[in-house]
């Protein structure tokens, strides 16, 4: 099979099963996004949770770390087990998957926050939640966020093994392409998918770049017709 | 200075007062402290001292073993921590602005958690800023990041003044800063307490930086209060071989021949009213050996003149008031003499020298005997101090 045909394969393969591909790619997403959604959910409070009990910390971060070192296509072969076939297990499986990174950088980066601020914060009469929501969550932001990005991506890339368990998404071409040996139909899963995590990648990337304080300050600063003035450090 | 302001009770007052750690340290023991109201006082020490554990134990940031400690008349005990830490301003060393934030937000964290309106918030930063000379427009939305060091802790200042609180903590606020805006801060903090008169208790291990801002001065050492005292009082009267070592050889050799005379003030022990006969004073003197005596108006304490022996005996022979031996030209005032004039006057004549306020009263006199014990003092703090100075060389 020459690389020209090849190409004329897909194209013809995707004017023809368009709406599909849409249709699953859809489907992808839907399935990555609830189950980060879950993810977020649950590791963000469970994290902090985890920075207010230190002693439990190691335990739940070394249990997240197992599901995360369980090779993905064989924790969903476990879930079937547990939860049957279908769209409810990949979620499962994908949540399982995905709780490490989040829990971790809420962990850390609300540990990161250092004592001084915190301290201070206190010392000002803040209370313990005033101290979480005013002073650790926001400075926390973008580390969690970047955790939140890493999940995000990964779960996009394991969410093509869902359709191996009777999930859908875009995985239903790619094994449906390996099983009939025709790489056009693998290529018009695998392409969606990949362009699908670059694309979330990329968008939490700026999510990260946004939350981080000084980005908030200067949003304030160009409001209130500024800019020039907060861009040079005239720290004298 | 501060006799005629309001005692005990509205400032902030330590009675008994111990902080155990369960570890059994002993950081503060049994500290007894008497802050007034509007008072600056610095508490200083050596490291482990229990100076920064004696300041947190005001905003409940850590609670005494045993002991009272009482704010504005309040038992911090009884008080509701969150609360009573609104009402207490808090200056830190880590300055600790939170990045997040800008310098109007960071002003207004105090306010904020109080419930202030958006304006009235708004209105207060810019007042403040204005105060410590940022131009508000310019700084309002910095961020810390784009702030100097020292701008930083001004900021830090304002931060503790926002809600306008009565009693401010400061813990080594300028100690992360230069030498130079170092300076400048502590300069501001003391024009600023000039105008505001809020009772700060200020942590400190500079004793230059305590001696130039405090009203009065606690040295601290295992847990208790060793000294308070005013700047002056603890350099020319260090109460233990401990202080002198610790206030250093050379503050205490500071003692320059430009120093004011107040400290060598004495009782004048041999004074007569003007209304007296030049007979009877006469008398009175040959009787106690005084070869002078200082007449004083008794309605009013003003100094009316010395009158010496040979002078006064001259009087009584010619039947007169003792008013009539006077002479008014060996004096000092209080506000500009030094230490010079005294040494010189003393050098030319030796016998005492009445000081006066400016409205002419006797304050006390200065004696030769009290320059000499004076400079026998700073001899034997010097000793001391380069002999602990030689041993620090010699272990090296």
């Amino acid at each position: 099979m020459s690389q020209k045909s090849l190409v004329d394969l897909f194209i013809t393969f995707v004017g023809r099963n368009w709406q599909r591909i849409l249709w699953l790619t859809g489907e992808h997403l839907l399935i990555s996004l609830i189950a980060v959604g879950i993810t977020v959910a649950v590791c963000v409070p469970l994290g902090i949770y985890l920075t207010r009990n230190e002693r439990a910390a190691p335990y739940v971060i070394g249990l997240a770390n197992v599901f995360q070192t369980v090779p993905s296509l064989a924790l969903l072969g476990f879930l079937i087990f547990v939860l049957g076939i279908g769209n409810d297990n990949a979620i499962c499986a994908l949540f399982l998957y995905a709780m490490l990174p989040v829990l971790q950088n809420t962990y850390t980066g609300i540990r990161g926050v250092p004592k001084s601020y915190v301290q201070a914060a206190r010392g000002m009469g803040m209370t313990d939640f005033q101290i979480l929501m005013k002073v650790q969550f926001p400075l926390a932001l973008p580390v969690l966020v970047a955790g939140i990005r890493v999940a995000m991506v990964w779960t996009i890339g394991t969410a093509t093994l869902a359709s191996a368990i009777g999930g859908g998404g875009l995985g239903r071409l790619i094994f449906s392409g390996l099983s009939s040996i025709r790489n056009e139909i693998i290529l018009a899963g695998a392409i969606p998918a990949t362009l699908l995590a670059l694309a979330a990648d990329w968008l939490l990337k700026r999510a990260q770049e946004y939350f981080n304080p000084s980005a908030r300050a200067k949003r304030l600063a160009k409001r209130h017709g500024m800019s020039a003035e907060t861009e040079s450090n005239s720290a004298a | 200075m501060s006799t005629e302001r309001i005692a005990s009770g509205d400032g902030v007052v330590f009675t008994d007062v111990c902080k155990i750690y369960p570890d059994g340290t002993r950081a503060v023991d049994m500290l007894n402290l008497d802050i007034r109201r509007g008072e600056l006082v610095s508490l200083i020490g050596p490291s482990g001292c229990g100076k920064t554990t004696t300041l947190k134990m005001i905003n409940r940031l850590e609670e005494p073993t045993s002991g009272s400690i009482v704010v504005g008349g309040e038992d911090v005990r009884s008080s509701d921590a969150v609360a009573l830490r609104r009402r207490i301003g808090y200056v830190v060393q880590e300055i600790a602005l939170f990045p997040h934030l800008t310098v109007a937000e960071n002003i207004n964290v105090v306010p904020e958690l109080l419930g202030w309106s958006a304006a009235k918030m708004r209105g207060r930063a810019d007042e403040l800023l204005e105060m410590a000379g940022l131009a508000p427009e310019r700084y309002r939305y910095r961020l810390p990041d784009q702030l100097s060091g020292g701008q930083k802790q001004r900021i830090g200042v304002l931060r503790a003044l926002a809600a306008d609180p009565q009693v401010i903590l400061m813990d080594e606020p300028f100690g992360a800063l230069d030498p130079i805006s170092r300076e400048t801060l502590q300069n501001e903090l003391v024009s600023l307490q000039k105008n505001l008169r809020k009772t700060i208790v200020f942590v400190t291990h500079d004793m230059d930086e305590a001696i130039r801002i405090s009203d009065r001065i606690a040295i601290l050492r295992k847990g208790r209060v060793e000294q308070i005292g005013t700047p002056e009082e603890i350099q020319t009267a260090p109460g233990n071989d401990f202080i002198r070592n610790f206030i250093g050889e050379d503050r205490l050799s500071q003692m320059s021949p430009d120093d004011s005379v107040g400290m060598l003030l004495e009782e004048p022990w041999a004074v007569a009213a003007p209304s007296e006969s030049a007979s009877a004073v006469l008398e009175r003197m040959e009787e106690n050996d005084r070869e002078f005596i200082h007449v004083v108006d008794p309605k009013r304490g003003v100094w009316l003149g010395a009158a010496l022996l040979g002078r006064v005996r001259r009087a009584a022979v010619a039947g007169k008031s003792v008013v009539e031996s006077l002479s008014r030209d060996r004096k000092l005032y209080l506000e500009d003499a030094v230490l010079r004039d005294v040494a010189e006057m003393l050098a030319d004549r030796d016998i005492s020298i009445p000081v006066l306020d400016s409205g002419e009263r006797l304050l006390g006199v200065i004696t030769s005997a009290g320059l000499a014990r004076l400079a026998m003092n700073r001899l034997r703090g010097n000793r001391t101090a380069r002999a602990a100075g030689e041993k620090k060389e010699g272990t090296r």
